[in-house]
Order: C-alpha cells, then sequence, then structure tokens
C-alpha cells in the first residue's frame, strides 16, 4: 500500500513538474517535486524506503535532465538516506524542525549535484545561488504545508471513525 | 535490515551510482542509456499528456478570444502565402543555377535539407542542467541528429527512447559548434555559456567583428551542415591576447518553442568515420 502510494505520488509529482514547467519558465530552478516526495517518504525515518525512494525519483528526474544520467539518483539517493537518519534520530514533529529536514535535504541535494558536476562534466556550470536559496525555500514550505494538511486530513478522518463508533455503540 | 547492512547498502548504491555516470563519459551507452531510456519512456507520455492539454486549453481560450481577428488574420496569411510561393520559385531558378554551375565544375553537392517535424513535450531551458524532450513519432530520430525552428539551431540529439529524443541545446555548457562569421568569413566555435547567451571561441584580435554580425553554422565540426542561423553578435571585447571575447545571442527563443524540426540525412557518410570515431562537436 505505501509502495503504491510512492508510486502514485512520484507520478503526481511528474505531472505537476510538467504543468509547472508549461505555465513557469523557471519552474524546475524553483521547485524540485521529485525530491519532496523522497523527503515525504524518507521522514518515517526508514533508511532503506529513504535510499529507494530517493533512487527511485532521482532516475526519473535524470530522464529528463540535461546532465549526465545518474546525477539526480546519486543526489537523491543520499539525500533520501540522510533524511530518513535524521528522522530516526531527532524529532521531526514541530514546524520549525520538519522545515529544517526539508530545506537541509534540498540545500544538500544541490551541494552533491554541484560536486558531481564539477567532476564529471565539462565547463560545469553552478547553481545560481539566489535559485538555490529559492529551491530551498520552496522545498521547505512545501514539504511542511504538505504534512500539516496530510495530518489535518488524518486526525479529521481519525475523528469521524471515533465519533462514528461511539454512535454505533451508544443505543447498546 | 541491520543497520550495518543498511549502511553497506547505501554505500553499494551510492558506488554503483558512481560508476554509471563515469561509464557515461564520453561514449553515452551501456546501462546508463538503458536506465534513461526507460526513464525518458515512462515519464514521456505523462509529459505529452499535460502538453496535449495545455495547448487545447490555450487554443480554446485563444479561439475565443480572437475569433473577429481570424478573417483579417486569414487574408494576411493568404497573402504571405502567395509571396512565399513567388520566393520558392524564385529559390527553384537558383537551385537549378548551383546545379548546373556545379556539374560545370564537376563538384557534387550535398542534399541535406529534408526536415521532419517533432514536437517539444518538455522544454527546461533555464536550470543549470538544460534539455528538451521531443515527441518524433514512429520514425525513429538518429543521434546527433541537428534540431532546428524556424528561427536557427536549436541543439542536436543526444538519447533517442522509443518515440522520445532529448536535445542537447545549444545553449547548454557542455555543447559546442562550428560557425562563420557571415560578414568577416571568419570561423570559429561557439559554445553554450549562462542562460540565454553563447560564447565565440577562436577569432583572432585582427579580425573585424560587429556588434550585429550574424553568425551562421560552418559545416566543419561533422554535426550541423553549413548556413543555419546561430544568433548574432551581442558584444565584441578584447578577450586574451590572441583572440576576441565574443558574446553571441541565439536565434532562438528557446522559451517559446513548440514545435521544432530534425534535419534529415547524414552528414558525414558513416564510411568515413573509423571504428569507435563519432562525430560529435
Amino acid at each position: 500500500m505505501r509502495f503504491l502510494k510512492f508510486v502514485a505520488a512520484l507520478a503526481a509529482a511528474a505531472l505537476l513538474h510538467f504543468a509547472g514547467a508549461r505555465l513557469l519558465p523557471n519552474f524546475s530552478l524553483a521547485v524540485d517535486l521529485f525530491l519532496l516526495v523522497v523527503a515525504l517518504e524518507a521522514r518515517h525515518g526508514n533508511p532503506v524506503a529513504g535510499m529507494f525512494a530517493g533512487l527511485a525519483a532521482g532516475l526519473l528526474a535524470d530522464g529528463l535532465s540535461g546532465g549526465p544520467f545518474g546525477l539526480y539518483g546519486f543526489a537523491d539517493t543520499a539525500v533520501g538516506f540522510g533524511i530518513a537518519r535524521a528522522a530516526q534520530q531527532l524529532v521531526v514533529q514541530r514546524t520549525s524542525s520538519l522545515a529544517g529536514v526539508f530545506a537541509a535535504g534540498a540545500a544538500a541535494q544541490q551541494a552533491i549535484l554541484a560536486a558531481l558536476a564539477l567532476v564529471f562534466r565539462d565547463h560545469a556550470e553552478l547553481p545560481d545561488p539566489l535559485w538555490l536559496l529559492v529551491k530551498v525555500a520552496t522545498t521547505a514550505f512545501l514539504g511542511v504545508a504538505w504534512t500539516a494538511s496530510a495530518n489535518a486530513v488524518a486526525s479529521r478522518l481519525k475523528f469521524r471513525r471515533a465519533n462514528r463508533a461511539t454512535k454505533i455503540q451508544l443505543p447498546g | 535490515m541491520s543497520p550495518g547492512r543498511v549502511r553497506l547498502l547505501f554505500i553499494l548504491l551510492l558506488v554503483g551510482q558512481l560508476f554509471l555516470i563515469a561509464a557515461q563519459e564520453p561514449d553515452r551507452g551501456g546501462a546508463g542509456s538503458l536506465l534513461e531510456g526507460a526513464a525518458l519512456r515512462s515519464l514521456g507520455p505523462f509529459a505529452r499528456a499535460v502538453d496535449a492539454s495545455s495547448q487545447g486549453l490555450q487554443s480554446a481560450r485563444e479561439g475565443l478570444r480572437r475569433r473577429d481577428d481570424l478573417a483579417a488574420e486569414n487574408r494576411r496569411m493568404r497573402q504571405e502565402l502567395l509571396e512565399l510561393r513567388r520566393r520558392e520559385l524564385r529559390m527553384e531558378g537558383l537551385e537549378q543555377e548551383i546545379e548546373g554551375l556545379s556539374k560545370t565544375l564537376t563538384f557534387q553537392r550535398r542534399h541535406s535539407t529534408e526536415l521532419r517535424i517533432a514536437e517539444v513535450v518538455y522544454a527546461d531551458y533555464s536550470s543549470w542542467l538544460r534539455s528538451l524532450v521531443l515527441y518524433v513519432g514512429t520514425g525513429a530520430a538518429r543521434r546527433n541528429q541537428p534540431v532546428l525552428s524556424d528561427d536557427g539551431l536549436v541543439g542536436r540529439v543526444i538519447r533517442i527512447s522509443g518515440a522520445y529524443a532529448k536535445v542537447q541545446l545549444l545553449t547548454d555548457r557542455a555543447a559546442s559548434a562550428g560557425v562563420q562569421l557571415q560578414r568577416s568569413r571568419r570561423q570559429g566555435v561557439v559554445r553554450g555559456s549562462s542562460p540565454g547567451e553563447l560564447l565565440l571561441d577562436f577569432i583572432p584580435r585582427q579580425a573585424d567583428v560587429e556588434v550585429g554580425e550574424t553568425v551562421l553554422t560552418a559545416g566543419i565540426d561533422g554535426v550541423y551542415p553549413r548556413g543555419i542561423r546561430v544568433g548574432v553578435v551581442a558584444s565584441v571585447e578584447p578577450g586574451s591576447e590572441v583572440f576576441h571575447r565574443i558574446v553571441v545571442k541565439p536565434a532562438v527563443d528557446f522559451s517559446r518553442l513548440s514545435f521544432v524540426y530534425l534535419l534529415e540525412g547524414e552528414l558525414v557518410p558513416p564510411e568515413l568515420l573509423s571504428e569507435g570515431e563519432s562525430a560529435v562537436p
């Protein structure tokens, strides 16, 4: 079930990525939805799931990028593993710490990509610092927003279920 | 799984991917290409669906807004068509004249002007790993095939996967092409620089280069044929002691590409290339 959710999230990320790239010329500079899916999966604290989520999402992102195939795969695998390890050892329930984890994940991904590009690409171009900050901020914001809304929906469902169970029990 | 095994698996995955990246350069073949092809094939239909729906919405909106202008536009386009037909006739005459002259000089001209249309389904021209994904349909594209738009040179095909092809844009840092300045006839190499500009190298300081001068492909790199518009000279500065530092503004506005053309025909016959050699700029 969780695997299917992850695949659905990747498909949704791909669709939104294409729609965003068509609407806004700088969309791919500002947002990385594939990384967001990896971070959301990894924050549950399972390093194996985190790294494989990173591998899958990264290789998909590589399919679209103009660089050597595997740059995003490598970076997202490391980020997925790193976020999962961080989630195991830190309390990432508070909004600020959650935002910090997402932001650190995005910053780490860009740093790894830049390092790999310097090693494997001729005339490597580094990401613009301004757009790097924008990407870090959007990843943190979208990650926190998604987690908050998912939590709100989950608690509402839980409340509804509990309420229904109470109503069923009362007449007895 | 024990933490030690998880760590080992993590290291193996990273090392495996490093090998995958390293194995692609300079020849992009092998496992990396297979995986890349699979990624491109699986994402291509998504890109195409988004592209088709956005185009549908756009054309519906345009249709409603510009209904009144359509008749006037139709008339204008008819006139343009007539003018183009006249020009085509004149060009045919010139073509025959050149053919005749070539025969006289016993020089066999190469015909590589056949164009095939391809649909742009994904364009990322702004990020630092720029790319363009095309839907080429049933007729397969080939690696290093030149890609053009109405305005000029776009780039070359670097990866084909089924009906989809990935294009290296001319503005990519790893891209380059042999070019010629139209007025001064000096030849140099143009390469990708920051988004929206190109750098023209190897033009000597003593060459007289003017801002606004047109830059065309020179047909010397084995990939792009001669005479395709690349851009115009935007600035000329004294670079090193030997060469100018010339910035070229691309002829193509990459943000407005929805259709491109693939140039058919091999530029360099395969029998002229030695084994393992490819005509890559």
